[in-house]
Formats: structure tokens, C-alpha cells, sequence
């Protein structure tokens, strides 16, 4: 592996010793840019209850470019398509290199508090969500059940 | 380029148009029947036609602004729904045959882009494994293909799935197929299932308990095939080996970079210098991709002039880009590019048989290479020139890179998944070495000093680097300097020049910044 930067290294630690509530990020054993993410789902939300895994990659040139962030678990929401890719401005042209894991993280857990159809990734569900909004979050309830929440 | 189809771009995979002509009309039907997600009755003959038709035409698609081949469209659009997914998931398994040297590679770059599997429909799946382990005949390509596709699913769902996947059937069934009686493709790649299963804790855990209980550690058996002269074999030991040091350590083993004899190496693959999924051996020479990414490494030492050559043992056949490289070239393992994909590397690559320079290829008139190949790489920097020799025969010359780039060369390699080649900078007489110039190698002119030459497994590699400190008074973006740069209008400090330098607008308020000024 590239030799692993202090940036990294440095942030690791801190998301180890001080974890951010409702969310853990934990480090591949053999990858230290790979780490294996679990957002709980935010509290008055559609996903409440639901656990949702992430995968989030940090690139060679991180932090001068955004870290790749990525749902394994299905989830109803309109800007999250169904190979798990997320629309998010600070994960494109708004990153900048001040910003970390964990506010990355943060800002993922807002989007599920705050869905945003007028800026779609998954189109058909962005679609529901303007013209039924009541039906859209029963949908996104139904799928928090059925594949966030561990039996 | 290493033929990842999942662009970022790309959120509607439906064919808008036949790619290029690269498709042959007979195949043309079939994939322009326009699915729509509601239809999930297809029938089984269609989808496994399409597995076929995609394998076919895999080699064609190399370009990465390219639209990939209709049928892994139409395949992705299949598998949009359960039945679907379930559908082309046991196709592959089916009629994928064992010695087309992309086979595996196609299942995986097939099943990665496919939407997400529920729980359910795993457990689905796992239920239809789970007999059809018991129903295939011995040496059936279907072994192969469902540890292929298990070591897959374990990928991807790490975690709760993941453990549930990994059923006492399951579980027997890989560790069964360890067999050195068995087929070694099958041994392969139940190895590899088990390797990526072993990345969920619980899992690996598990896996230990039942090969410690074993009478004999059917690992430590594989990894004696290491330097085997059969090619399949030899990929087990090399697998086997990597298992033992880095996921499944066994109590009183030695770890192989403790008693391998490095001696006379002069050369190795810089394990500073690598994207982070690709093994490396203990001595540093030999290279595998069992990663979906196109994995990529520099060797240790760099030329500046004058006339070189190294060559590189073919052990699998599929794609490799293997060539020269400079440090600008960047190794961008999970776009799909890698050596020969920008314009500071060169690289032929003997499975589709292309020359790459600049994510471009240019086809070569010669046979696909084939495990136990020799393939020769020249640089001559006195007349610009780059020479591959297949088995001693040369290619034409190349000196396209010599446009952008002029000194500074690495010998550099590009892995496809489960691609593997063993290299030769000179610390043994090469096979065919060039007789119409003089040239030097590597090895009889560079140094590594004693450390240098510790392949380290990585998970002692990050204890190592987890007891690391950081100064106080370091740049909050790479905490490796010492802050010295405040941004101006804005006034905000505590970069360093490199990564100030990296700056167009401020990191803290975006303002867009007019100069940096130094600070005492």
C-alpha cells in the first residue's frame, strides 16, 4: 500500500476514541482507507429503527478530494440510487479538504432527516416523494423494516 | 483500462443505441427486446445467452467512455428485479465455462454493477447454492463458479449478511473443496471465498475454529504448491500463503517475510508505491489482484537513461497492462485505470493483445498470451524507444510516451481481478534478454537496504502505523508538516505550503483566496 498519510491515521483515532453518536465507521483490517460505516436512522425520520451500512473509500489524493461514500443497504430515499450512490453536493464540487469523515457522516445522517427531491439521483422515487409525499414515506418505512433492521 | 463498467456518471443503464458496431447482428435481438423492469418471466435460455454474448464480447470493451456491450445492459436491467437478479446469478454460474481466461473476471464485473440484493433474495440464492453444491458433478465449471460467486457475495455484504451466508453447508463446502485432491481452480477460488468472508470478524472467527479443528491445516498443505510449475496449483500456493500471513494466522507458524531469503534481490514491487488491494510476495517479485479494482505497482528503482529490460513470468492469462511508468502516472484503481491509461506510462497487455498509452490501445498481430509466458519489456532511453518481446519475439517499437515523458521510469504492472505474473529484474538469468543492444538490469545496478526489503502483512504494517503521533502545531489538512501559510483576504491559518499550494479557495469559508502569505 501507498504509505498511509497522518491525515488519515490522525482521524482514525479520533473517530475510534470519540465516535460520533448513531453513527460507527470502523477501519478495514487490511485496508486502512476502506472503512465499514453504520448510520442509524435519525429519529423522526422514515428510517427510524433501521441500521443501514455504508462502504466509505478515502482516494489517493484525500483530502484535496472528497472520500467515496456508498449505501449496502437498500434504502427508499430520493437522493440515494439503487446501487447505493449518493447525491450530495460536499461529496462533488462542495468538498472541501477541512472536511472529514465524520462530518461527512453527519451530513449523510441530515439527508436522511432531510430528503431532497428537487435534487434526484433515483428518479422514480424523487417523483413519489413531490407528488405523494404520504405514500413515499410509507414506502421508505416498508423498506426501513425490510432490509434495515435486523431480525 | 481495466473495464470497470460502474462510472459514476451513469444512472440510467439502458441501451440508447448498438455500441459502435461491436456487437455482432446476430447477437442484436436478443439485447434490444427493450425489458422493462415490470417483465420478470424471462426466459432462462435468454439470460444465458446473454452471459455467453457478454463474455464474447468483453475483450471489445476497452475504451472507459465507451457504453458498455447492450447485453450487460440488458442483463443489469434483468436483475433490476429479484427474480431477475436470482435469474442471471445462476446463469452465470451455469454457462460461464472454465478455461475462458476472463471467465471469472466477467462474473465479477457483471455481478458488481448489478442493483443490490435484499437480505431475502440472498438467502434465496443461498438456499438454491446450497443444494446445487451437492448436485454438480466433479470438475464441473459450476464449482468454480459458485466459489466465485460466493467469494462475491461475501464482498458485498459484509456484516449480519454475510455471516448469514456463510451457512455450516456452506462453510463445509469451501473448506471441503481445500482438498489438494481436488480441482485446483475449485481450491483457488474456495480460498479466495473464504478470504473475503474472513473480512466480516464474526466469519473469520468461525472459519479458524473449523480449520484448527481440522486433523491437518488444509492451508499450510496448499501453500507448499507456491513455486509449483503447474500455473493453477501455483496460484493456490501463492493465495494459501497470503491467507496464512495476513487473515488466518496460525499459532507457531513463521510469517513468511520472516523466513524468506531475500538475498541477491536487489529489486522489488515498492510496497510504498501500490494501490491498496494488490498482494505482493514475500520476496517482493511476484504480484496478485484478487480485488474487483485494477490494481496497480511501481518496483523499487528508477532509470533516467540509458538502455533497460526486465520480464515478467505470465501466470494467468488474463488482462494485465504491464509496462514502464513514471511517477506522474497515477494508479486510479477503482475508475479502472491504471499503467498505460495516462500519458505518463506505456504497457501491452497480451490477453486482448493491446498496446496502452493514454487510456488508448493499439492492436497487436500476435497469439493471446498464455501461464508460462515470458513477456520482455525494453526501454531504451538513448533512442526513445519502448520494445515488448512475447516468448522473445518482438512487437513493433513504441515511442508515443517519449512525447510527455522523457526520464524517470519505473517498471510498473496493472491487475485485472485475479490476474497474476511473477517478475524478473535481473536477480536470475533472463529468458530471452534482447541480443541487438547492449542493455542493464536492474538488479546489478540498484541497493535496498535490509529493511527495505521487509514485505510487512499489512495488518502488522498498521499496528506499526496506528502508534504513529502527530506534532501539535501541524497543517489541519495533511497533519504532516508544520502549519506556516495564512490565506488571504480571509485570514485563515494553519496550512502548510504543500497542501496550501493545492488551494484555490479556502478550505474553512471557501472564499476564493488572492495570495498566502508565510507566517513566522
Amino acid at each position: 500500500m501507498a504509505s498511509l498519510p497522518r491525515r488519515i491515521i490522525k482521524e482514525t483515532q479520533r473517530l475510534l476514541q470519540e465516535p460520533v453518536p448513531g453513527i460507527s465507521a470502523v477501519p478495514d483490517e487490511n485496508n486502512a482507507r476502506y472503512f465499514h460505516v453504520i448510520v442509524t436512522g435519525p429519529e423522526g425520520s422514515p428510517f427510524e429503527g433501521g441500521l443501514f451500512k455504508l462502504e466509505l473509500f478515502l482516494p489517493e489524493d484525500y483530502p484535496m478530494s472528497a472520500p467515496k461514500v456508498r449505501f449496502i443497504t437498500k434504502i427508499y430515499h430520493p437522493n440515494i440510487d439503487r446501487l447505493g450512490r449518493i447525491c450530495l453536493d460536499i461529496l462533488k464540487d462542495k468538498w472541501s479538504p477541512a472536511l472529514q469523515i465524520r462530518t461527512v457522516l453527519l451530513s449523510i445522517q441530515a439527508l436522511l432527516s432531510a430528503p431532497n427531491p428537487d435534487d434526484p439521483l433515483a428518479n422514480d422515487v424523487a417523483e413519489l416523494w413531490r407528488v405523494n409525499e404520504a405514500e413515499a414515506i410509507r414506502n421508505a418505512k416498508e423498506w426501513t423494516r425490510k432490509y434495515a433492521m435486523e431480525d | 483500462m481495466g473495464g470497470c463498467v460502474c462510472k459514476d456518471e451513469d444512472t440510467t443503464p439502458l441501451p440508447n443505441s448498438a455500441s459502435n458496431g461491436l456487437i455482432d447482428d446476430h447477437y442484436r435481438p436478443i439485447s434490444q427486446c427493450g425489458f422493462k423492469s415490470a417483465s420478470t418471466a424471462i426466459h432462462m435460455d435468454t439470460v444465458d445467452e446473454l452471459v455467453l454474448e457478454t463474455l464474447n464480447v468483453i475483450d471489445t470493451y476497452v475504451e472507459t467512455d465507451q457504453e458498455p456491450p447492450t447485453s450487460i445492459l440488458t442483463l443489469h436491467a434483468i436483475a433490476d428485479q429479484e427474480d431477475g437478479w436470482i435469474q442471471v446469478v445462476t446463469s452465470m454460474i451455469r454457462v460461464i465455462p472454465i478455461h475462458h481466461p476472463l471467465g471469472p473476471a466477467v462474473i465479477t464485473l457483471l455481478f458488481d454493477d448489478c442493483p443490490l440484493p435484499t437480505k431475502e433474495c440472498v438467502m434465496k440464492l443461498s438456499n438454491i447454492l446450497n443444494l446445487s453444491m451437492q448436485v454438480y458433478s466433479q470438475g464441473s465449471p459450476q464449482h468454480r463458479n459458485t466459489c466465485v460467486l460466493l467469494g462475491l457475495l461475501a464482498e458485498k455484504l459484509s456484516g449480519p449478511s454475510s455471516i448469514a451466508i456463510l451457512t455450516d453447508t456452506t462453510l463445509n463446502y469451501l473448506i471441503k473443496n481445500l482438498d489438494p485432491t481436488a480441482e485446483p481452480p475449485v481450491i483457488l477460488f474456495s480460498l479466495i471465498a473464504l478470504e473475503k468472508f474472513a473480512q466480516t470478524t464474526e466469519n473469520k472467527v468461525t472459519i479458524n475454529k473449523q480449520l484448527e479443528s481440522m486433523e491437518s491445516h488444509p492451508i499450510l498443505q496448499l501453500e507448499k504448491w507456491v513455486d509449483s510449475q503447474c500455473y493453477f496449483k501455483r496460484q493456490v500456493g501463492f493465495c494459501a500463503q497470503w491467507c496464512l500471513d495476513n487473515i488466518f494466522i496460525v499459532k507457531d507458524r513463521v510469517f513468511s517475510y520472516q523466513c524468506v531469503n531475500v538475498e541477491g534481490i536487489n529489486v522489488m514491487l515498492n510496497t510504498k508505491d501500490v494501490s491498496e488491494y494488490l498482494k505482493i510476495s514475500p520476496d517482493g517479485l511476484e504480484a496478485r489482484c484478487d480485488a474487483y479494482s485494477f490494481e496497480s505497482v511501481r518496483c523499487t528503482f528508477q532509470v533516467d537513461n540509458g538502455v533497460w529490460f526486465y520480464e515478467t513470468l505470465i501466470i494467468t492469462p488474463g488482462v494485465m497492462q504491464i509496462g514502464w511508468a513514471t511517477k506522474d502516472s497515477s494508479f486510479l484503481n477503482h475508475e479502472g485505470y491504471g499503467i498505460g491509461d495516462d500519458e505518463h506510462s506505456l504497457s501491452y497487455d497480451g490477453c486482448r493483445r493491446l498496446v496502452w498509452y493514454k487510456a488508448h490501445s493499439q492492436k497487436q498481430n500476435r497469439d493471446v498470451w498464455k501461464p508460462g509466458d515470458i513477456l520482455g519489456s525494453l526501454l531504451d532511453l538513448d533512442k526513445q524507444e519502448i520494445i515488448f518481446y512475447l516468448n522473445g519475439e518482438p512487437l513493433p517499437p513504441c515511442t508515443e510516451v517519449f512525447k510527455t515523458a522523457s526520464k524517470g521510469f519505473f517498471a510498473a504492472a496493472s491487475f485485472m481481478s485475479y490476474q497474476q505474473c511473477r517478475f524478473n529484474f535481473g536477480s536470475v538469468p533472463f529468458h530471452y534478454p534482447p541480443t541487438d543492444r547492449e542493455f542493464k538490469s536492474f538488479n546489478g545496478c540498484a541497493q535496498l537496504s535490509p529493511e527495505d526489503k521487509v514485505i510487512l502483512p499489512r495488518h502488522i504494517f498498521l499496528q506499526q502505523l496506528s502508534k504513529l503521533s502527530v506534532r501539535e502545531d501541524s497543517c489541519t489538512l495533511c497533519f504532516d508538516k508544520k502549519a506556516s501559510v495564512r490565506l488571504l483576504p480571509c485570514h485563515h491559518w494553519g496550512f502548510c505550503s504543500r497542501c496550501a499550494d493545492q488551494l484555490r479557495e479556502c478550505p474553512m469559508c471557501r472564499a476564493p483566496i488572492v495570495s498566502k502569505v508565510d507566517m513566522p
